[in-house]
């Protein structure tokens, strides 16, 4: 019973209602709303049964509201009811707000408003309604109508809502940890190669740390202290000290040679992973991006896009090849550092290492500021890269109405923002650096002096020059892995910053998806039919309403309407390029939710007012849309949709490049394109959204004949301005704010003297002004 | 026949591209017993009628357009300055577009957290303590004007912050990154 419209019903709301003695008949629709028309926020409860609406209103105003979590529970003590009679309700209407509406009903026929409700709450109260309009109508009700997908809005761990309702994803139960492992992932076929990495670096810290000792007290208190006592030279019994100052020499050569080789081994192996990384990185987010459903590119700049295939996946690698690998030696050292100085001296150890925390908590505390100020540095470099792009592409219409200085003006001040937010930044980061240092250099400060008085013997024990020497060297070999670590979180948290940007492209889900087990139809026939379908953008407006329509397979359907009207929309829909969001299309009777997106794009081909000609060869475009078409076929195709003469007129034929950098062509040509892109593909549907409306008449005319060819055995449907360009169609419907006004034949509609009669009289008229005649 | 269908079509497009303005004059607004704003003029009385801001930001009392409920909601005229009309009426219509703007005031903000793209918000409110969560992501989740700021989260409801010079310094701290 999940589905059912009152699951979220309440069990103490039945029990406070007996209380109340307020009956009611079986209840249908539960529903909950959240504001009262004096803009103050507070709890309703709606309960409708087959005799009632029971109206619930708490008697205070809420003093929080949270949009975040799930709600608690209602007191319904606190909470007085009022029960509206279905026979004495009529006129159930929502006044829409911009955010959410009010809802009011006609009590025995005087105005009355039951209560109102942000956007959240819109759906169910919309049911609600629906649902009221049947009883009233006295309409039967069929349990399919009680059942509704319950949207599961927050997350079940925590209770959050899902910020994007189509993105099961809560972000507060995700980790950066998970990000981490994530994207260990990409990196788990080079495993060996990363183990290599790791097995060079714990050798090198191993070298780095008998350094101290090589160059101190083997030197110092060995070598020039002539004491072959010291270990390891009492093992070599070798007394001439000119030898044993070769031998270490050459240790200490041979040493810093062999860490240099491991660098460079290190170095080719990083060179190796590093670009197929970010490669499959990059193809993995444009394949997502390939995936993701056309509202998704309306909602984010392109520019932003293109930064985050470029620069994330960079920086996303460079940690887990010049971090990562780095823990352990790094660590290795530290732990070798410390054992040494300890068991040397521990006084002179504690001071040496009492700066080390103060550097790794300003390390830690900092770094999530300089985060932030990196990702608004980073945002507003984006923006500047999406205004910029607008001004590339939108050159002529800028130079056109002369706004070249102001747009200049709105690209100083973005990339005033960028020098402001990288100044922010970059202040930020030098104060950090700062503090950071001076806490070292104390460090190495503090380790001189206090070592001196060791060495001069004023503190006991008294300490060998050498091994002060030692001591030092491990001191500023500490520096480094400190350094690595307070400069790690900086980096690990650049990355997951870069990170969480590409999985948010990668998690992004589309909202239109492919069903998990999608139907084949094999030979399609064309038949299309539209039920009960409404569909808006945005949650609140609706675009289409309650359209049903159907065009038998092989007929033309011309879709007649001004413009905003929602015709393109309607086509949109069609193509499954957004899912409406109420009521069915359907594709020779199988719902296209259902259907195989291969098999919806391979039959349905769109000619829309928006040519797009990508860069490439003309026969390139044209053939995109059937990569497996020969010459002829293309020849052909650009034959039928009168581009072919066009084409042989300049001078690299069907070879000129095009497209950004290429030749430029004009509206006409490029329409002509993509007509002859559609008719390549051989669709079975076709959909010619205002596919003539770039080209002059004469071309039309041309371009009307060889469509009349192509939509043969198709079906197509066709939107128009131009009436004449609707002659040939089997059907036609008006559409006005969304809803189909007139249907029928060219001679039913001017017989009705509607809509489409007055605007074929209108568009004679003018055809006669400008002396064309129809 | 055709003749005239064109002779009044052509008068009613020019009627349709004349703006009609709505003043003391021709104009008397009431209200509906359900507390909605009603109109009528010298030659109809509308009823109920949808009022609605031209200019929400920049202008949210000037050029008011009074649509009618019902079909197209077409627009029956606009009123050029809500300050003409009598206190009486003023009032009625700034209630009604009030509601139909509904968007609290950020009083305080309590703390703004970024997790994956989406900004978890906290905060005080005209009309509460709000918790709401926008998407970060797309560009239209900050509505900058200026000083004033707008904040639409991921349910589409609105915030306001009246002046981002008033808030604290910690507050404005929180807030930069986003603006």
């Amino acid at each position: 019973m999940e589905k059912q419209l009152l699951s979220l019903m309440p069990n103490n709301l039945v029990d406070r209602l007996k209380e109340l003695n307020i009956s009611y008949d079986k209840p249908l629709v539960f529903a909950t709303a959240d504001m009262d028309t004096d803009c103050n926020y507070r709890n309703y409860v709606l309960l409708l049964s087959s005799d009632c609406l029971i109206v619930g209103k708490e008697n205070t105003v809420l003093e929080s509201l949270n949009f975040v979590s799930k709600k608690e529970d209602f007191n319904f003590n606190n909470f007085s009811f009022k029960r509206y009679e279905i026979a004495d309700i009529s006129g159930p209407a929502v006044d829409n707000l911009v955010v959410g509406g009010i809802f009011r009903i006609n009590e025995n026929n005087t105005e009355t408003v039951l209560c109102a409700f942000t956007n959240k709450f819109k759906g169910r109260i919309m049911k609600l309604i629906d649902i009221l309009k049947m009883l009233i109508d006295n309409k039967e009700i069929g349990d399919d109508k009680l059942y509704e997908e319950v949207r599961e809005e927050f997350c079940p761990k925590c209770g959050t809502i899902y910020p994007d309702r189509n993105r099961k994803i809560c972000p507060k139960c995700m980790d950066k940890r998970k990000i981490f492992f994530r994207l260990g992932s990409f990196f788990s076929i080079y495993k060996k190669e990363l183990i290599i990495i790791c097995v060079l670096c714990i050798l090198g810290a191993l070298l780095s740390s008998i350094w101290p000792v090589l160059n101190g007290s083997l030197l110092y208190d060995g070598v020039l202290a002539k004491n072959n006592n010291v270990f390891p030279f009492s093992l070599l019994n070798i007394k001439d000290f000119s030898l044993l100052l070769l031998i270490l020499a050459l240790t200490m050569a041979g040493a810093k040679l062999i860490q240099q080789i491991f660098g460079i081994i290190q170095g080719r192996l990083v060179a190796k992973i590093v670009p197929n990384v970010i490669n499959t990185l990059k193809k993995r987010i444009f394949g997502a991006i390939g995936e993701l459903s056309v509202s998704f590119f309306t909602d984010k700049q392109t520019g932003g896009l293109m930064t985050r295939i470029t620069q994330d996946a960079t920086r996303v690698s460079d940690i887990f090849i010049d971090g990562i690998p780095f823990i352990i030696p790094n660590l290795f050292t530290i732990i070798f550092s410390c054992y040494f100085m300890f068991s040397t001296n521990w006084i002179l150890a504690l001071t040496a290492i009492i700066t080390l925390p103060p550097a790794v908590i300003i390390s830690m505390k900092l770094s999530p500021v300089l985060w932030h100020y990196n990702s608004k540095m980073f945002q507003t470099s984006r923006n500047f890269r999406a205004k910029l792009n607008d001004n590339i592409t939108g050159a002529r219409v800028v130079r056109a109405f002369g706004r070249e200085s102001s747009e200049a003006g709105r690209l100083d001040k973005s990339s005033g923002f960028i020098a402001s937010s990288q100044l922010n930044a970059m202040r930020f980061d030098l104060k950090f650096t700062i503090l950071y240092q001076l806490t070292n250099s104390l460090s190495s400060l503090f380790t001189w002096t206090i070592g001196a008085l060791f060495v001069l013997a004023v503190f006991k024990p008294q300490l060998s020059y050498g091994t002060l020497i030692t001591f030092t060297g491990y001191v500023s070999l500490l520096a480094g892995p400190a350094d690595f670590f307070s400069y790690i979180f900086r980096w690990w948290s650049g990355s997951m910053n870069s990170a969480q940007r590409i999985f948010e492209i990668l998690d992004a889900k589309p909202d239109v998806i492919e069903s998990p087990h999608p139907t084949i139809l094999g030979e399609v026939k064309g038949e299309i039919k539209i039920e009960n379908m409404t569909f808006g953008y945005e949650e609140n407006r609706d675009i289409l309403k309650d359209i049903n329509l159907e065009v038998k397979a092989g007929k033309m359907l011309g879709i007649v309407g001004k413009s905003g009207a929602g015709k393109t929309t309607l086509v949109n829909l069609i193509s499954r390029l957004y899912d409406p969001t109420s009521g069915n299309i359907y594709l020779d009777g199988v719902n296209l939710r259902d259907l195989k997106f291969s098999e919806i794009r391979k039959n349905v081909a769109l000619v829309s007012q928006e040519t797009y000609i990508f860069k490439g060869s003309i026969f390139d475009n044209i053939a995109y849309s059937n990569p497996k078409a020969n010459k002829s076929d293309v020849i052909k195709a650009a034959i039928s949709a009168g581009a072919h003469d066009f084409i042989c007129k300049l001078p690299d034929g069907y070879d000129t490049l095009v497209g950004s950098g290429g030749r430029s062509m004009s509206g006409g040509e490029r329409q002509r394109i993509s007509i002859a892109r559609a008719i390549l593909a051989n669709p079975k549907i076709l959909i010619l959204d205002e596919a003539t409306a770039a080209v002059d008449t004469e071309t039309e005319k041309n371009i009307q004949a060889s469509l009349s060819v192509l939509i043969k055995n198709r079906t197509t449907i066709s939107i128009a301005h131009r009436l004449s360009t609707l002659r040939d169609a089997d059907e036609l419907i008006v559409i006005e704010d969304g809803k189909i006004t007139e249907h029928g034949t060219h001679d039913e509609l001017v017989r009705l003297k509607g809509a489409y009669y007055k605007l074929l009289q209108i568009q004679s008229k003018a055809l006669a002004m400008r002396g064309i005649g129809d | 026949m055709t003749e005239d269908i064109l002779k009044i079509e052509e008068e009613k497009l020019e009627e349709l591209l004349a703006v009609k303005f709505l003043t003391v004059d021709n104009a008397e607004f009431y209200e509906t017993k359900g507390g909605f704003v009603a109109l009528k003029t010298k030659d109809e009385d509308f009823g109920h009628v949808n009022v609605i801001r031209t200019f929400p930001f920049s202008n949210p009392d000037e050029f008011i357009s009074i649509r009618k409920i019902d079909g197209k909601n077409e627009e029956i005229g606009i009123i050029e300055n809500l300050k003409d009309f009598d206190e009486k009426t003023v009032k009625l219509i700034e209630k009604q577009l009030e509601i139909r703007y509904f968007m609290p005031r950020i009083l305080k903000i309590n703390s703004i957290k970024e997790e994956f793209g989406h900004t978890y918000w906290s905060v005080l409110t005209d009309k509460g303590e709000c918790k709401f969560s926008s998407s970060s992501g797309s560009s239209g989740s900050v509505i900058h004007l200026g000083d004033r700021v707008i904040i639409k989260d991921s349910s589409e409801n609105r915030y306001e912050i009246e002046d981002i010079n008033k808030l604290s310094a910690k507050e404005m701290k929180k807030l930069e990154l986003y603006l």
